[in-house]
């Protein structure tokens, strides 16, 4: 919980805990209720998501068992008793949240590998292409949304809107169509997708991520060929990212910039790069962090598409393949991923404030 | 704004475009390592396909990659060469001998076939797998119901059936029916007790590890992303000319920009229907006619009385423009004569096949005593091998329309779809087909009357016609691969008046190979294409 600047300091003395003034265990106090909240909701989410997936038309059976199985009773019966279908839905879920306290998330009905161990494959490969566009796309949109409302209705401003609105207005997918097709097929600098070319052996798994396992273990090869494919899928993740997020950094400074005290420092004679940098930038930023955040969870959880064009073998692909085959404990533990990535970005966003805005004080 | 502001937007300036700078040296750096052209990738055959397993264990795998990769990382007991399906011959085996009434086959195998780890291929082996296939009750089982597996001693294997079997060998051919190393699979917790369905714990292990003695061993598995198989250094047969093959997940447009462009020895195992079009030249293009798209009327009353008129499913058969659905299918499609592929033994001339006509239409319509009527009309949303199901539904429903039927679509996706069909509520709709295995019998198992797909659309022996009952029961009754043959083609010929099944067309099956490799070649066998069998060109 946090309460705005607005409130006075006396109140905020007698009630606020203070994240700058030192209380550490004020503010261990307040991480531990956040931690508590956060476990309570993703107790939550494993009910909604148990329910959702059962409410889904479709019956595993049907979707994994050939037509001629399905004509023999002993198969459906044999399926059924495999995945515990055959039990009551109550005891399904106490024995998926039993598993799930133990770290078990549950056998993946389409790859008959733990879901853990299928997820511990995909995400790492998501992460290797979203962090860079995170960082990318944070700088970029800051430098647009900057240059934006400082010239405020001027031709650059006017570009910048117009950019950014193509931008979010095209879907990634047909720019990754777009970009595959010139890259690849008429210039033929990119790679057609996937993570490495045929002839290299993927580096030993330390983190999971090609270029930065290459880079662990010395194989410059290896890792400059891991980077070359990723070049294209971050582009285009970067352009889309960053067309969302310089529309909000634009209008958060824009926000800011209207403020007495901006005017008050540019009269005391503040060099401009103090006024942009201390005054407006930190300013603005408690806005775009919330939106970052949302932004870099949305990253994790659905580039599905965009995937699918480069052959990128990241949570977006699982997440499709496992709900295509109606793989109920794999959609299950693609969902807590997401609840737990969504939830955790959501603690550390406000966390953030705080450093961010010495106004902000958690509570 | 003060001065200094333009300071700082050039400063930005700066850094944007050195961010354009890095973005495009990160680009062309990384050419010399596109691997189209370097060398080592000369000897590496790359298989581009949309992944479509779930596993590589023998006895689970049912779907297209799983058995691509299967039939070259195993040996059964029988195959088919190249693009043949008609003639089993022996690959473990080195004979195979037939009681005369089919109901026994006796198969000797080859003494100097090994499994990849050096150990001899024995019966023991042959028995473990195919029991254990069946024990598992997985979504190949149900073909090898009621056949005996006995191992009289080390080097024969006998297969009973408790009636004539004429297709025992063609079984024998499937992917599923791979031979597996027993000692090695037991020790992962492969068992071929009646309680394997449950208790068998080897998946997993079969997953990362092939267990076979075919002309590949897995070297890696990443289910989202590659499958590479190495030459197995123990193969009894004769070798392979590529020692590497990459199987990799690629999307099916990707396909066609790859193979367009490719200089490498590469192959694309899903391009078909309309992705064939505008091809470059230079790429080499084997295909059967081996699957179809049918439609269906439910003959349930309590589902729908207009449906299950037969006269109105007889509106509709003389109604759909059949031609015109091949064309829209793309290079490669045709008009059906029957419900059985042109490529399978049994299958009709294309000129048997139903025919346009509107005015026969309407009669047929009036003679039901329906005007006009309103029929929902579902399908899997989805583009299956090149064809996309919305285009095809769409030009049913414009062409019925002309009869007087007016279709309301409703794409739904594939699971839904299913839920719906095996439900049995479905009141029309079509859906692409395929064969499990080679034979078209299956195709009667199911569609004929009482038949699986048939029970889904209110079809069963009580509310079928006489003749069809009968012809089905040929079919199945056949004592010889001829006789069987005969039976199917005589089936379809009653199911084009009698059943609710409308077939609007075939399409093909299709390998896309570049200039550089050879005998990349087609086969409805199941396995899609022999990998072994490719070689490099030149």
């Amino acid at each position: 919980m946090y309460a705005d600047a607005a409130g006075s300091q006396d109140e905020s003395q007698r009630t606020g805990i203070f994240v700058r003034t030192g209380k550490d265990t004020a503010f261990l106090r307040y991480l531990l209720r956040r931690l508590l909240t956060t476990a309570g909701l993703l107790l939550g989410s494993t009910v909604a998501s148990f329910i959702l997936v059962q409410a889904v038309p479709g019956d595993p059976v049907s979707a994994n068992l050939s037509d001629a199985a399905l004509g023999d009773p002993s198969a459906v019966a044999a399926f059924r008793s495999r995945w515990g279908l055959d039990q009551p839905l109550i005891v399904q879920y106490f024995t998926y949240l039993g598993n799930l306290l133990h770290g078990d998330f549950g056998t993946s009905q389409q790859s008959g590998r733990p879901v853990l161990t299928d997820l511990l494959d995909y995400v790492p490969a998501t992460l290797e292409i979203a962090i860079p566009t995170m960082i990318l796309a944070i700088l970029i949109s800051t430098c647009l949304g900057l240059l934006a409302a400082v010239k405020h209705g001027r031709w650059h401003d006017q570009v910048v809107r117009v950019v950014s609105l193509l931008g979010l207005s095209t879907p990634p997918f047909w720019i990754s169509i777009l970009a595959l097709y010139f890259f690849f097929f008429v210039l033929g600098v990119s790679p057609n997708g996937g993570r490495l070319s045929p002839e290299y052996i993927p580096p030993e798994t330390i983190t999971g991520m090609y270029s930065v396992d290459a880079l662990l273990s010395g194989d410059l090869e290896v890792f400059g060929d891991a980077v070359h494919h990723m070049v294209l899928p971050i582009a285009v993740l970067t352009l889309s990212t960053v067309a969302m997020l310089t529309r909000f950094v634009r209008s958060a400074l824009l926000e800011v910039l209207r403020k007495d005290y901006i005017t008050a420092a540019y009269a005391k004679g503040l060099p401009t790069r103090t006024v942009m940098i201390k005054y407006l930038l930190r300013a603005g930023l408690v806005p775009i962090i919330t939106v970052i955040g949302i932004a870099f969870a949305s990253l994790l959880a659905g580039t599905v598409l965009v995937e699918s064009v480069f052959s990128w073998p990241g949570i977006g692909q699982y997440a499709f393949k496992s709900a295509s085959a109606l793989d109920r404990p794999a959609i299950l533990g693609i969902t807590l991923f997401v609840a737990t990535v969504y939830l955790l970005i959501n603690l550390i966003v406000d966390l953030l404030y705080g450093l961010a805005d010495p106004r902000v004080r958690l509570t | 704004m003060p001065s200094a502001s333009k300071a700082q937007t050039k400063r930005s300036s700066k850094v944007l475009a050195s961010a354009a700078l890095a973005a495009v040296l990160a680009l062309t750096t990384g050419c010399g390592s596109n691997g189209s052209s370097s060398s080592s990738a000369n000897k590496t055959l790359v298989a581009n396909t949309t992944f479509v397993y779930k596993t590589l264990d023998p006895g689970r795998t049912y779907e297209q990659t799983g058995y691509v990769a299967l039939h070259s990382l195993y040996s059964t007991l029988m195959t088919f060469n190249g693009d043949d399906i008609n003639t089993p011959v022996p690959e473990l085996a080195a004979s195979v001998e037939a009681s005369p009434d089919n109901t026994a086959y006796t198969f000797k195998l080859r003494d100097n076939a090994t499994f990849s780890d050096g150990s001899p291929v024995t019966s023991a082996d042959v028995v473990f797998s195919l029991t254990r296939l069946q024990n598992l009750k997985g979504s190949s089982a149900t073909f090898f119901a009621g056949l005996n597996f006995k191992a009289p001693d080390d080097k024969t294997v006998v297969v009973t059936a408790d009636k004539p079997a004429p297709n025992i060998p063609v079984l024998m051919a499937m992917p599923a029916s791979s031979i597996i190393n027993s000692k090695v699979a037991k020790e992962k917790g492969a068992t071929d007790s009646p309680e394997a369905a449950t208790k068998d714990t080897a998946q997993a292990f079969l997953d990362t590890t092939s267990a076979g003695s075919g002309p590949y061993v897995l070297e890696r598995n990443d289910p989202g992303q590659e499958m590479v198989l190495v030459a197995n250094d123990k193969y009894w047969g004769t070798k392979p000319d590529f020692k590497r093959v990459s199987l990799r997940n690629v999307d099916i447009q990707n396909q066609k920009l790859t193979l367009s462009r490719s200089k490498s020895p590469e192959i694309a195992l899903d391009l078909t229907g309309n992705l064939l079009k505008d091809l470059p030249e230079s790429l080499k293009v084997s295909q059967k006619k081996d699957n179809i798209f049918f439609a269906w009327s439910n003959m349930d009353p309590s589902v729908s009385p207009v449906s299950s008129n037969p006269e109105f499913v007889a509106a509709f058969k003389s109604a759909v423009d059949y031609k015109g659905l091949a064309d829209l299918m793309g290079p490669g499609a045709s008009t059906l004569g029957g419900l059985v592929a042109d490529v399978y033994p049994g299958s009709l001339p294309a000129e048997s096949g139903p025919q346009q006509n509107i005015e026969a239409a309407k009669k047929h319509l009036a003679a039901a005593g329906l005007s006009n009527p309103t029929v929902p009309f579902v399908y899997p949303a989805i583009t299956y091998r090149g064809v996309d199901l919305g285009t095809i539904a769409t030009k049913v429903q414009g062409d019925v329309e002309k009869a007087g039927i007016k279709l309301e679509l409703t794409p739904l996706p594939l699971t839904a779809f299913l839920e719906q069909y095996r439900g049995g509520k479905a009141v029309m709709g079509m859906t692409p087909h395929a064969l499990s295995y080679p034979r078209a019998e299956n195709l009667v198992t199911v569609l004929g009357p009482g038949g699986i797909n048939a029970k889904r659309v209110g079809w069963l022996e009580a509310n079928a016609s006489q003749e069809a009952v009968k012809a089905s029961k040929a079919v199945m009754s056949a004592t010889s691969d001829e006789d069987k043959t005969s039976a199917i083609e005589a089936w379809q010929k009653v199911m084009a008046t009698d059943s609710p099944f409308i077939p609007l067309g075939e399409n093909s099956g299709a390998i896309v190979s570049t200039p550089q490799v050879s005998e990349a070649n087609y086969t409805s066998a199941g396995w899609i294409v022999d990998l072994a069998d490719i070689k490099a060109a030149g």
